[in-house]
């Protein structure tokens, strides 16, 4: 899909991305799901010499997710979330669908979502996004307790804005460690490009810790 | 830390450590599957293995739930997935033999079928496997000639998606090989979060 000189011309910036994800079961198929995820910026530049190495804190988003089970394997959902940024708060509605296929020896997630970005003297941002989730445990035909496992996300992201639009893809491997059935912590690469349907492409490198806990 | 939110984000980090020792003390049932190298295996298991012959390759696990552990076996043979469990002195438990539901008797079909709609408002059979339990030279025998020796009951697990008005839930049913049901278990699946957000 990209091409060797799209890569050497386009910009790139790396970074840090924690995660704590809270997930709580309520009655009658419910559940909540709140995240809170912060973004920080080591380093900057284009891929043809010139960079940026100065630390920048970048933002922090807050979501909180109603979830319906819908199926034995699906659920739907529906939630807000609040986006700090540059002392701005940005505003975002999702709703999305997911369905997990247990497989032997592994589990495969479809997950697809909608969300509108809502920001002060923007457009109205709409992103249409699907993705593809696989979980490989590394001992046994599942990640139990105290066993690691391999994740990996594709995802891709369709946005549309003032008429404009643009695709983000992201490749996103992980290495899950399962400490109780509740508690899980990944760590891998997150790594999205966009801007390269028309433009030069931008690259974005990651390192993803995600906490998940249930509560 | 300049910015507020860097504050909010740490306080969601020592509510995590608030909640970790309840979450700990709060596990209850679960069944976990983690593979077994083959010289970990009971010497006893090993030989009734070797005894079936199958000349396929064996993939060993060690079952561990909160109440009892068990050894099993597991290899294709004959293109069917067979799975030989032993307890962790390696005695034989059973064997069973994944199967296709078309391949039940069609009798035992009608049998099982009116026991699922008793159960559910309707339901899918996701997987069905012939069980076979008794002394080790009846299955033995069962394994490697076909031949039902005397002794060697025959049962049936169906796992099972079945829908009610307000859930849907998979179970794992046993059955008599006269489509009596002996046992119904609900299959709780391990949490996932980590897949869907």
């Amino acid at each position: 899909m990209l091409s060797h000189s799209a890569i050497a011309q386009g910009t790139y910036r790396a970074g840090v991305l924690p995660s704590v994800n809270f997930n709580y079961k309520l009655a009658n198929q419910w559940s909540v799901n709140f995240k809170v995820e912060s973004r920080q910026l080591f380093k900057t530049g284009t891929f043809e010499a010139e960079y940026n190495t100065n630390y920048r804190y970048v933002l922090t988003d807050y979501s909180l997710l109603a979830a319906k089970k819908i199926g034995l394997n699906s659920r739907l959902s529906g939630g807000y979330l609040l986006r700090y940024r540059d002392n701005e708060i940005i505003h975002r509605f999702i709703q999305q669908y997911t369905t997990v296929q247990r497989l032997t020896g592994y589990r495969l997630a479809h997950r697809l979502a909608m969300d509108q970005t809502f920001q002060s003297n923007e457009p109205i941002e709409f992103r249409l996004r699907y993705r593809l989730t696989g979980e490989f445990p590394l001992n046994g035909e599942s990640a139990d307790p105290r066993e690691f496992y391999v994740k990996v996300n594709s995802e891709y992201l369709n946005a549309l804005e003032d008429a404009t639009y643009d695709l983000e893809v992201r490749l996103v491997p992980l290495l899950g460690y399962t400490f109780t059935p509740r508690h899980k912590l990944e760590i891998g690469l997150d790594y999205r490009i966009n801007n390269f349907v028309t433009g030069s492409g931008s690259h974005s490198f990651w390192t993803s810790i995600n906490w998940y806990i249930e509560l | 830390m300049k910015n507020p939110s860097d504050y909010i984000f740490a306080a969601a980090i020592l509510v995590f450590w608030f909640f970790v020792p309840q979450s700990v003390s709060a596990q209850n049932k679960y069944e976990s599957e983690s593979r077994l190298q083959e010289e970990l295996v009971p010497a006893k298991a090993l030989y009734f293995i070797d005894s079936l012959q199958t000349g396929a390759s064996i993939r060993w696990y060690l079952e561990q739930g909160l109440q009892s552990s068990s050894i099993e076996a597991k290899f294709t043979s004959k293109r069917q997935n067979h799975s030989v469990e032993f307890d962790t002195l390696g005695n034989i438990e059973d064997i069973e033999v994944e199967m296709k539901w078309s391949d039940l008797p069609p009798t035992l079909q009608d049998s099982i079928s009116a026991s699922l709609k008793g159960d559910c408002e309707n339901y899918k059979v996701r997987k069905v496997q012939i069980q076979y339990s008794g002394s080790p030279s009846s299955l033995i025998t069962k394994i490697k000639s076909g031949d039902l020796k005397e002794g060697c009951t025959v049962k049936y697990e169906l796992v099972v998606k079945c829908n009610t008005f307000s859930d849907a839930v998979l179970y794992e049913f046993l059955f008599s090989d006269t489509g009596e049901q002996e046992g119904r278990s609900k299959i709780v699946f391990k949490n996932s979060s980590n897949l869907e957000y």
